[in-house]
C-alpha cells in the first residue's frame, strides 16, 4: 500500500494568550490518501480551521506554538521547513479555497488577472501564457463566457462565480490537496450544490486529494470518502462516510445527524446533541419518545383559528437612479404583488434565493420599509398607512428577528440594557427593578443564565446570541414574529436548539411566525404553510407537507433537489 | 465573571503600550501646570524683573532670562496655559459642532446631508490660515478671536468623519433592530449609533488638540494672536532677532514645551485609533 498524500500525526496546537493557554486541536492524527476526499465535521470552535491552517503553515505566529505532532505531505514533515521552503509548497502543491468568496478577492484586480497571477508566480508563465490559461480555468469551472468574464472585476459577479473563481485559482497549478473551508456556507442551496458537483467533478479530474471542512455532515455526505468528526479539540469519530451514516459510534456524531432537519416527517422536537450525551461527553440512553415522527397534517387541519394577517397585493420597490443628476428612471420591484393570508397561531415559512425578495417582504409588513402599494390587514385594521405614532404601538405586537445575532446587538449595551430598552421605550412594567425582573424571567425561558446579564453581546456565541436577539424580540410580548433567517448563520447543531426554543415559545406565547429562511429543510420542519418566492412572486404556496410531496412548479423542484442528501440516508432509529 | 465592555477591553489595550503610557503621562502633567498656572499658584509673577538681561540657563534659572531680565521658565509655563486653553476651547467648540452635524448628515441624508455638506465642503475649501486671519481681523487681535477662529475651522474633519460613520452604522441591524421595538429616530442616533461612534471623536480631538495649540503658534508668531501675555509663538517671534546674539534660550525653552506636548498628542492619538479602532491598525 502506498503512503497517504497528507498524514496528520498526533497533532497539538496551542495558542498563548494573555488569559492563558487553550488547546485549539488535541492528538489529532488522520491521513488523507493519494485522490481522496476527507470531510472533517465539527462546530465552530471544534478546532477543525486551526488543524487546515496548521496544514498551510498559516497560523499566527508566535501566538500559537505547535508543542507536539507531524503533518507529513509527501512523507516530509512540513512542520519543519522554513518559510521559503512552505511557500513553494503552499498555493502549487497545496491550495486552500476560504468560506467568504466576497472578500477573498481583491476588487481592484480583474478576476483573470487575479487568477493568472499564481501561475506567473509558481509556473513561471508569461503574462499571455498566464491569461490563456486563466481563461481555460474559468471555462472548466463553469463560469458563462469565460474570455470576457475574466476581464470582469469581482463584484459584477454573483456570490456563487466568485466562490467558481476561487475554485479556479485553487487549482490553477494542479495542487495534489485541495483544502476547502466550508466553501459553501455563505451561499444559496441551489448554488451549493452546483460548487458541491463542481468540486467532485474537478477533484476526479485533477486526481486531487481534498480536505473538506464543514459544520454540516449532511453537505458532505455526497462527496468525501472518509469523514473525521471533530468536537471539543478533540477527533471523536473516524470512518468512511457510508459508515457514519448508518452506523455512527460516537454520541456527538449521532447528535449532529439527527439535528438536522429531514425533509419528509421530523419528530416534534428536533434532537440534538445534549439528548445522546452529557456536557462533559458521557453517553446518555435516547429517549425512544423523542425520536417518534409525527404527521402535521392531521394536527394542522384539525387547528381551526381566525386570520390574524393578510396581505393584499403588495408591491414594494426601488429606485433605480440613472443620468449624471442621479434622476429615477426606473423601479425595481423587490415586491411585485404579493398575496397571503396568515391564521393565528400558525407558521409560515418563506423560502426563495438570495434577492428573491423575502426579507423586503418581511420588513414591508413591519413597515420598516414603506411598501409602494397594497394592502397589510393585520387585526382586522387596515395598517398600509398608519401614522408614525400608532405604528410605534403597533410595534408592540409585531416583532422581527434578524439573521445575523452578530450585527443586530448593539455591541456598546449590556444584555440587561438590551432587554429593557423595549419595556422602557413603551413604558411597560414601572420601576427600573421591575423591568429587569421581566427581563431575568425572559432570559431564563430562552435558556441563557441571569447571572450573564451584565456581560456585553461579544462576550456570547452565535447561538447565545440568537437567544438575546429572541429574548429581545418577546419582551414586549408580541403576538406575532418574523424570523429573517434567524438560524442561517448558526452551525446544525446549534440551529436545531434555536428552532426548538421557538417552537417551544409558540406554544407557550401563542406565537404567530413568519419563517423566511433559503433552507427548505428548515422551513418544513417549523412551517405550517409554504410559500416559494421567486424574483418577488410568490409562486407556490400550499401546505408544508404538500409542498415537499407533490411541488408543482419547476422552480420549486429545483430547490428541493438541490438539498445535500447526505444525512437523508440516516434513519432516526438506527441512532438509537 | 468579569464582564468585559468594549471599553474596557480598548483602554486595556492602550495601557499595555508604553509609548502611549508615557504620551498620556505628559499629557495630564501639562495639563496640571497649565491649571495650576491659571489658578495663579505658579508662575504668576512672570513680568517680575528677577535678573539681569539675557542671563543664559543656570541653577536659579533653569530656562534663563529674558531681555528684560523675566524669567524664561515662567514664561514657558504661562504660554503652555495659553496653549492648553486653545486646545481645550477649541474641542469644546469644534466638538459638539462637528458631531452633531455629523450625526444629522450622516443619519437622515436627504435635503439636510446636501446642506450640511455644502457648508463644510465651502468650509474646507477656504485656505484654513486666511480663514484664521480674517477671523481674528474681525474679531480684533486677542485669545477669544483665537478660540472662536480655530473652533470655526476645525469641526469640518470632525463633521466629515462621523457623517461617514453614522451612514456606515445605520443600516447595521442592530439600529434596525431598535426601530423594530418601537424606537424613534433620537434614540436611534443618540442612543445607539453615537455610542458606537464615539471612538472618532476621541481620537479625532487628540490630534485636532495639537493642531489647535500648533495654530495658535503660527497666529501668535504672526502677530494675531495673544496679545499681552506671553505665548509660545510671541516668544519664538521675540527670539528670532536675539538667536544672532547667542540667545538661544528663549527659542529652546519654548520650541522644546512644544515639541514635547505635540509629540505626546500625535503618539496618543495613534495609540488610541489603534486600541480603540483595531480594524484601522496596519499590518
Amino acid at each position: 500500500m502506498t503512503s497517504p498524500l497528507l498524514s496528520v500525526k498526533n497533532l497539538v496546537v496551542e495558542f498563548h494568550t494573555s488569559e492563558g493557554i487553550t488547546r485549539a486541536v488535541n492528538n489529532v492524527s488522520f491521513d488523507i490518501p493519494q485522490g481522496k476526499t476527507i470531510g472533517i465535521v465539527g462546530e465552530s470552535g471544534s478546532g477543525k480551521s486551526v488543524t487546515s491552517l496548521a496544514v498551510m503553515g498559516l497560523l499566527q505566529k508566535p501566538a500559537a506554538r505547535i508543542p507536539q505532532g507531524e503533518i507529513l505531505f509527501n512523507n516530509q514533515d512540513l512542520l519543519k521547513f522554513n518559510d521559503d521552503q512552505l511557500r513553494a509548497v503552499r498555493g502549487n502543491q497545496i491550495s486552500m479555497i476560504f468560506q467568504e468568496p466576497m472578500t477573498s478577492l481583491n476588487p481592484v484586480f480583474k478576476v483573470g488577472d487575479q487568477i493568472a497571477e499564481s501561475l506567473r508566480i509558481h509556473k513561471k508563465m508569461t503574462s499571455k501564457q498566464a491569461w490563456a490559461r486563466a481563461v481555460e480555468l474559468m471555462n472548466q469551472v463553469g463560469i458563462p463566457k469565460p474570455a470576457e468574464s475574466a476581464h470582469k472585476y469581482p463584484h459584477e459577479l454573483s456570490g456563487g462565480q466568485k466562490q467558481r473563481v476561487m475554485i479556479a485559482m485553487a487549482i490553477s497549478c494542479d495542487p495534489k490537496l485541495l483544502i476547502a473551508d466550508e466553501p459553501t456556507t455563505a451561499l444559496d442551496v441551489t448554488i451549493q450544490k452546483q460548487v458541491l458537483d463542481l468540486l467532485f467533478k474537478l477533484q476526479q479530474e485533477y486526481k486531487m486529494s481534498m480536505m473538506f471542512i464543514t459544520h454540516d455532515l449532511g453537505v458532505i455526505g455526497d462527496i468525501a470518502d472518509d469523514v473525521v468528526v471533530m468536537y471539543r479539540s478533540n477527533v471523536v469519530e473516524k470512518n468512511k462516510a457510508k459508515e457514519v451514516f448508518t452506523t455512527a459510534s460516537h454520541p456527538y456524531t449521532k447528535g449532529l445527524l439527527a439535528c438536522r432537519p429531514k425533509l419528509g416527517a421530523n419528530p416534534r422536537r428536533l434532537l440534538t446533541v445534549s439528548d445522546f450525551m452529557t456536557e462533559e461527553g458521557v453517553e446518555i440512553p435516547i429517549d425512544i419518545a423523542k425520536i417518534q415522527v409525527f404527521d402535521k397534517q392531521e394536527e394542522q387541519d384539525a387547528k381551526k383559528s381566525e386570520i390574524l394577517l393578510e396581505v393584499k397585493n403588495l408591491v414594494t420597490q426601488f429606485p433605480i437612479k440613472g443620468g449624471i443628476f442621479g434622476k429615477t428612471v426606473d423601479h425595481f420591484k423587490a415586491v411585485n404583488d404579493v398575496s397571503f393570508t396568515l391564521k393565528k397561531g400558525q407558521t409560515l415559512g418563506l423560502v426563495g434565493e438570495s434577492g428573491c425578495g423575502k426579507t423586503t417582504l418581511g420588513r414591508s409588513i413591519l413597515r420598516l420599509i414603506e411598501p409602494a402599494s397594497g394592502q397589510i390587514i393585520y387585526n382586522g385594521q387596515d395598517i398600509t398607512n398608519v401614522r408614525a405614532e400608532e405604528l410605534r404601538l403597533l410595534r408592540r405586537k409585531m416583532q422581527i428577528i434578524f439573521q445575523d445575532p452578530y450585527s443586530s446587538l448593539n455591541p456598546r449595551m449590556t444584555v440587561s440594557e438590551i432587554l429593557t430598552e423595549p419595556l422602557n421605550i413603551h413604558n411597560v412594567g414601572g420601576s427600573k427593578n421591575e423591568r429587569l425582573d421581566m427581563a431575568k424571567a425572559l432570559v431564563e425561558k430562552v435558556g441563557l443564565k441571569t447571572q450573564q446579564m451584565n456581560r456585553y453581546p461579544h462576550e456570547f456565541s452565535g447561538g447565545q446570541r440568537q437567544r438575546i436577539c429572541i429574548a429581545r424580540a418577546l419582551m414586549l410580548r408580541p403576538e406575532f414574529v418574523i424570523c429573517d433567517e434567524s438560524v442561517s448563520a448558526l452551525d446544525v447543531s446549534i440551529q436545531a436548539q434555536v428552532l426548538n426554543l421557538l417552537l417551544d415559545l409558540q406554544q407557550e406565547f401563542g406565537l404567530t411566525y413568519i419563517f423566511i429562511s433559503h433552507d427548505l429543510s428548515v422551513v418544513n420542519f417549523i412551517a405550517d404553510e409554504v410559500g416559494v418566492m421567486y424574483a418577488g412572486k410568490i409562486i407556490e404556496m400550499d401546505k408544508a407537507s404538500r409542498i415537499y410531496k407533490n411541488p408543482k412548479e419547476e422552480y420549486t423542484r429545483t430547490l428541493l433537489k438541490a438539498i445535500p442528501k447526505g444525512d437523508a440516508k440516516t434513519e432516526l432509529a438506527s441512532l438509537v | 465573571m468579569k464582564n468585559h465592555s468594549l471599553w474596557r477591553d480598548a483602554f486595556g489595550r492602550l495601557f499595555q503600550d508604553k509609548w502611549a503610557v508615557a504620551s498620556f503621562i505628559i499629557v495630564i502633567a501639562y495639563s496640571l501646570v497649565a491649571i495650576l498656572s491659571a489658578m495663579g499658584l505658579i508662575a504668576y509673577d512672570w513680568a517680575r524683573e528677577v535678573g539681569g538681561s539675557n542671563l543664559p540657563p543656570s541653577a536659579e534659572h533653569y530656562f534663563g532670562t529674558d531681555i528684560f531680565g523675566r524669567d524664561v521658565l515662567s514664561k514657558v509655563i504661562r504660554g503652555t496655559q495659553i496653549a492648553m486653553s486653545v486646545g481645550l476651547a477649541t474641542s469644546l467648540i469644534a466638538i459638539p459642532i462637528g458631531v452633531i452635524l455629523g450625526a444629522f448628515a450622516g443619519y437622515f441624508g436627504g435635503w439636510v446631508d446636501d446642506l450640511i455638506t455644502w457648508l463644510y465642503t465651502t468650509f474646507s475649501s477656504i485656505p484654513n490660515i486666511m480663514l484664521l486671519i480674517s477671523i481674528t481681523m474681525i474679531l480684533g487681535k486677542g485669545l477669544f478671536a483665537v478660540y472662536v477662529a480655530l473652533g470655526a475651522t476645525s469641526w469640518v474633519n470632525l463633521c466629515r468623519l462621523i457623517r461617514g460613520e453614522v451612514m456606515k452604522h445605520k443600516e447595521r441591524e442592530y439600529v434596525q433592530a431598535a426601530g423594530a421595538i418601537g424606537g424613534g429616530h433620537f434614540r436611534k442616533l443618540f442612543k445607539h449609533i453615537l455610542p458606537n461612534v464615539t471612538h472618532i471623536i476621541i481620537i479625532n480631538t487628540s490630534l485636532q488638540f495639537q493642531i489647535a495649540i500648533k495654530s495658535e503658534v503660527i497666529l501668535s508668531y504672526l502677530g494675531l494672536g495673544v496679545q499681552g501675555e506671553p505665548s509660545w509663538g510671541t516668544m519664538i517671534d521675540d527670539a528670532k532677532l536675539e538667536l544672532s546674539r547667542g540667545v538661544w534660550w528663549q527659542l529652546a525653552g519654548a520650541t522644546l514645551a512644544m515639541f514635547v506636548i505635540v509629540l505626546a498628542f500625535n503618539l496618543l492619538g495613534d495609540a488610541l485609533r489603534d486600541s480603540l479602532d483595531p480594524k484601522l491598525k496596519g499590518k
